[in-house]
């Protein structure tokens, strides 16, 4: 199935960190799903599991073809990502609210989390094939369209999140890329710039949204009263913590969210700051793994593809861990391979795929 | 330099993310440390009022009142026993109760649990002043929706309940949360999103003796909206205590504007019972009783055979479209034979040789059988649906229904038969497949009384600060000529000797209206009333229904004439 080099070149630790994380991750939901007295699913740990494998099989799918074969489709799994993003809005429409996934079987499928790896594929695509171009402007305008559409469509739905996310991803592959930084910066200024007018076209509730997302304190009953509690838990932890499944303020149900976007609270109070700490280092070395990846790559769609996704992967720590911790705004990330969610999970065994895919044919020719 | 930058970036982020976490675990562990043990995080609902509801003369009909819960703290308490002798023996309530109550405070020992919902003011106070003996109980004070008339105006206003899990998914996006009250009927439905105040909280943070330490956010409260309303409260009484436990609906409209001054539904209920989050056995009652309904609003959410009522609409055709005139005599020898079958005239005798408003007012069948005939079922849908049946009036109530107006399409598609004759005969008297809510018959009479416009009924005059524009009557373009004919007509069935509507008559008032005595498969026949006065310049439109309520011209009539013997009292004729 492998050559001999394509085997050598698997990035073993990599897959090593990966499955640590994610058993830290296990660890944490299953203490999260342990508190008492309310009605709690209590099946979160075994769901995540199911998606494991279903991630895993996805991701052996991700490094079986060269990704330049992904690179070949991107335009075509960007468009199908697209008309999914569409078809959520469509249906979140009908049904007043905000709606970010479909149901199906059973199990919930959130378009969103997969538009950033296809919007990676997309970008790579046009800066590989314009290679020592990207300084000019006119060759800006197509990866602009590109992060635009997709960019528009989650802020209607509105995932903030994951709109906040898709900022560094498409600036940082413009910038690896070779995009001059005048122009990133007067890309950049425009966009500020348009914000105002673009306020005009949200309706109320997405609006308020927004401003709470600014300034938390306006809605104690919701973000800001997440963010106290989690600094709380995190802060009572201490140096060594209060044990696995010994989390006062997370067994005692003061946590909200604390099985997905607020999981690494759940970490911070019941390991403490070593365990804090443990896992923000696995997620650095992650990240610089991926970015020795992308910068070993002699191949330019490569280096784009696995650029792209470092940023990804430690944009997504940083912002989580970092509103847990009262740094950031809530936006409703997951910490990727540790909150509970399928749709993140599978997203991000992909991107780790690619990532690998990238890693073990890197000087194929 | 640019391929550093991003490593660099992300670097020194990780790095701010450690030193961080090494400040709120280290150096700041005693600080969250001690508020992690006190849970010293509480927080305090402020109230977001419900918007008010007046009638068209200002009097409060719906307000917000201050109400009591009992609230324990579980964790504070320092004997439950001590608690639990104390309760009942303030509430006058047994032990077992209160023990019963006191249990859901023990699964959330650390927060305050409302045990016992809306006591009266004075055993609040006696209880707030023992607060100090008593560590761990709480009186807490929240605004209650009030229906300051109890079961008057009750389909008017509606009712309100919790919203559900299921519901919370989709509204959380607008605000709603756990416990939140929301309209089920009636204008507390309609009207939902201007009338909700949105509640506010402070987040504190109290030291272990539970006193307040610091701020920690707030969120100001919004009230709702206050709705005024075209509802004359003293005719709404009048309209409701007439109904009551009857199965009926009364609606007083003024047929200029389809300003709504009176609409009742019976059963009536009281509003007030869905208020407190448990079920009480009186909203089980209301909820269970399958036969009265007494949620349902008879108005506008059901529709009945009109009968005679509808002879309206058959004369107003055929003059229309000239199959009859003025001059057109039918004889009525009390049946009428077409092929094999017999329609009989509600008269045995017969009425003898009649024009249309001779018919009219004797409501004879025999001349409008001709009559539908001769105009034919394809003239009688196009009619009926001018006069606005077959589709909602347009009210802001919610759940309207349409009815149903038949025709030969209708009966291809969904009877997957054709049209025989004989169901045109049976049309021609408001009998058959049709369909009609009360609110529909009203509207109908109100076009023939003004002049020829339909116009749109409606309840609210004006929400907070800005009256609603009101959408103008549309002018369904009658001939003069066959309104004065149909409006005489049914100035006969009140005023002449005879008239089925003869027990309506109110001297001193000119009264037109037109009765009617529907058959129906499910029970005795259901009976009409429907209205207007004075004739030259109506200000008052009227349809009284009762379903299985025996002849139009006896109840509904007299229910008519009261009526307008009090619209009369309250200067509006």
């Amino acid at each position: 199935m492998f050559t001999k080099k394509e085997y050598k070149d698997f990035d073993r630790t990599l897959v090593l960190i990966v499955l640590l994380i994610f058993i830290i991750g296990c660890l944490a939901i299953y203490s999260a799903q342990q508190a008492k007295g309310l009605a709690f699913d209590k099946s979160f740990l075994l769901k995540q599991i199911i998606w494991l494998a279903i991630g895993s099989l996805v991701l052996a799918a991700s490094i079986s073809v060269s990704y330049q074969r992904f690179i070949d489709f991107a335009y075509i799994i960007y468009g199908i990502n697209l008309g999914l993003l569409f078809l959520v809005l469509i249906l979140g429409h009908t049904r007043l609210g905000a709606q970010r996934w479909f149901s199906i079987a059973g199990f919930a499928f959130q378009p969103s989390e997969f538009i950033k790896v296809s919007l990676i594929l997309a970008v790579s695509n046009y800066i590989g094939s314009h290679q020592d171009e990207m300084s000019s402007l006119k060759n800006l305008i197509v990866p602009i369209m590109l992060f635009s559409i997709p960019f528009g469509l989650v802020v209607l739905q509105p995932d903030l999140g994951t709109a906040i996310l898709l900022i560094p991803i498409f600036f940082s592959m413009l910038l690896m890329g070779g995009c001059r930084i005048k122009y990133l910066a007067l890309m950049a200024l425009t966009g500020m710039v348009s914000l105002p007018f673009a306020w005009q076209f949200l309706r109320e509730y997405q609006k308020q949204r927004l401003l709470v997302f600014l300034n938390p304190n306006i809605d104690p009953l919701g973000s800001g009263y997440n963010i106290i509690q989690s600094k709380i838990a995190i802060g009572s932890g201490g140096l060594l913590g209060k044990g696995w499944l010994n989390g006062t303020q997370n067994q005692l149900n003061f946590l909200p969210e604390r099985h997905t976007d607020f999981i690494f609270s759940v970490i911070g109070e019941e390991w403490g700051f070593v365990g804090a700490a443990c896992v923000l280092a696995l997620f650095f070395i992650l990240t610089k793994k991926a970015l020795d990846i992308s910068r070993l790559t002699s191949d330019a769609y490569g280096t784009s593809v696995a650029g792209g996704i470092a940023v990804m992967l430690a944009m997504h720590v940083i912002i989580n861990i970092g509103m847990t911790i009262g740094l950031m705004p809530v936006v409703g990330i997951p910490l990727p391979l540790v909150s509970y969610g399928g749709s993140s999970l599978v997203a991000t065994l992909i991107a780790i795929g690619l990532l690998l895919n990238v890693g073990m044919r890197r000087s194929t020719f | 330099m640019r391929e550093r930058f991003i490593p660099a970036f992300l670097s020194i982020s990780f790095a701010v993310l450690l030193i961080a976490l090494f400040y709120n675990q280290a150096v700041m562990f005693n600080y969250y440390s001690t508020l992690s043990k006190n849970n010293a995080i509480r927080i305090v609902p402020i109230d977001g009022p419900r918007g008010q509801v007046f009638d068209r003369n200002g009097i409060r009909l719906v307000s917000n009142r201050l109400a009591f819960d009992v609230a324990v703290i579980h964790r504070e308490l320092r004997s439950e026993g001590e608690l639990t002798d104390f309760l009942a023996k303030t509430l006058g309530a047994s032990r077992q109760d209160v023990e019963r109550s006191l249990a859901k405070a023990r699964t959330r020992p650390y927060e305050p649990v409302t045990i016992v919902e809306d006591i009266d003011k004075d055993k609040a106070l006696l209880l707030e002043e023992s607060t100090i003996y008593m560590p761990g109980l709480e009186i807490k004070t929240r605004s209650r929706r009030h229906y300051l008339y109890g079961d008057i105006g009750s389909h008017v206003f509606g009712y309100l309940s919790e919203v559900t899990e299921s519901e919370l998914e989709q509204l959380e996006e607008y605000g709603y949360r756990q416990k939140d009250l929301i309209g089920r009927s009636g204008i507390e439905k309609s009207y939902e999103s201007r009338l909700r105040g949105v509640d506010g909280a402070t987040l504190i943070q109290v030291d272990s003796k539970a006193r307040q330490v610091r701020t920690l956010g707030m969120k100001e409260p919004s009230s709702g909206e206050d709705l005024y309303l075209s509802i004359d409260m003293r005719l709404e009484a009048l309209c409701d205590k007439m109904l009551k436990e009857r199965r009926g609906a009364i609606v007083v409209m003024d047929p200029q504007n389809g300003q709504i001054l009176a609409l009742s539904s019976g059963p009536t209920f009281d509003p007030n019972v869905f208020v407190k989050s448990k079920g009480s056995a009186e909203r089980l009652r209301l909820m269970k009783d399958l036969k009265g309904r007494p949620l349902s609003n008879r108005a506008t959410s059901n529709s009945y055979e009109p009968g005679s009522v509808f002879k309206v609409v058959i004369a107003s055709g055929a003059l229309e479209t000239k199959k009859i005139s003025v001059n057109t005599h039918f004889s009525c020898p009390g049946s009428y034979t077409l092929g094999r079958t017999r329609f009989d005239c509600w008269k045995e005798g017969g009425h003898g040789s009649q024009d249309v408003k001779d018919a009219l007012k004797n409501s004879c069948n025999v001349f409008f059988y001709q009559t539908g005939r001769a105009l034919g079922v394809d003239n009688i849908e196009t009619y009926a649906k001018l006069l606005g049946f077959g589709k909602a009036c347009g009210i802001d109530l919610p759940d309207e229904v349409s009815g149903l107006v038949p025709g030969r399409m209708w009966k291809r598609f969904y009877k997957k038969d054709n049209w025989y004759e004989g169901e045109t005969v049976n049309y021609a008297i408001g009998q058959g497949y049709l369909l009609v809510t009360p609110l529909q018959i009203l509207n109908m009479m109100a076009a023939v009384s003004n002049g020829g416009k339909l116009v749109k009924p409606h309840l609210a005059v004006r929400i907070g600060s800005s009256n609603i524009t009101q959408t103008a009557p549309r002018n369904i373009n009658l001939k003069e000529r066959t309104l004065k004919e149909v409006k005489t007509g049914l100035f006969n069935v009140v005023n002449a000797e005879h008239g089925t509507g003869g027990r309506a008559k109110v001297e001193g008032i000119s009264i037109a209206g037109k009765t009617g005595t529907a058959q129906n498969p499910r029970g005795p026949t259901h009976a009409w009333f429907s209205g207007f006065a004075p004739f030259d310049n109506p200000r008052i439109c009227l349809v009284v229904f009762l379903e299985h309520g025996g002849k139009g011209g006896l109840e509904p009539a007299e229910m008519a004439k009261g009526i307008f013997e009090e619209a009369k009292r309250l200067g509006y004729l």
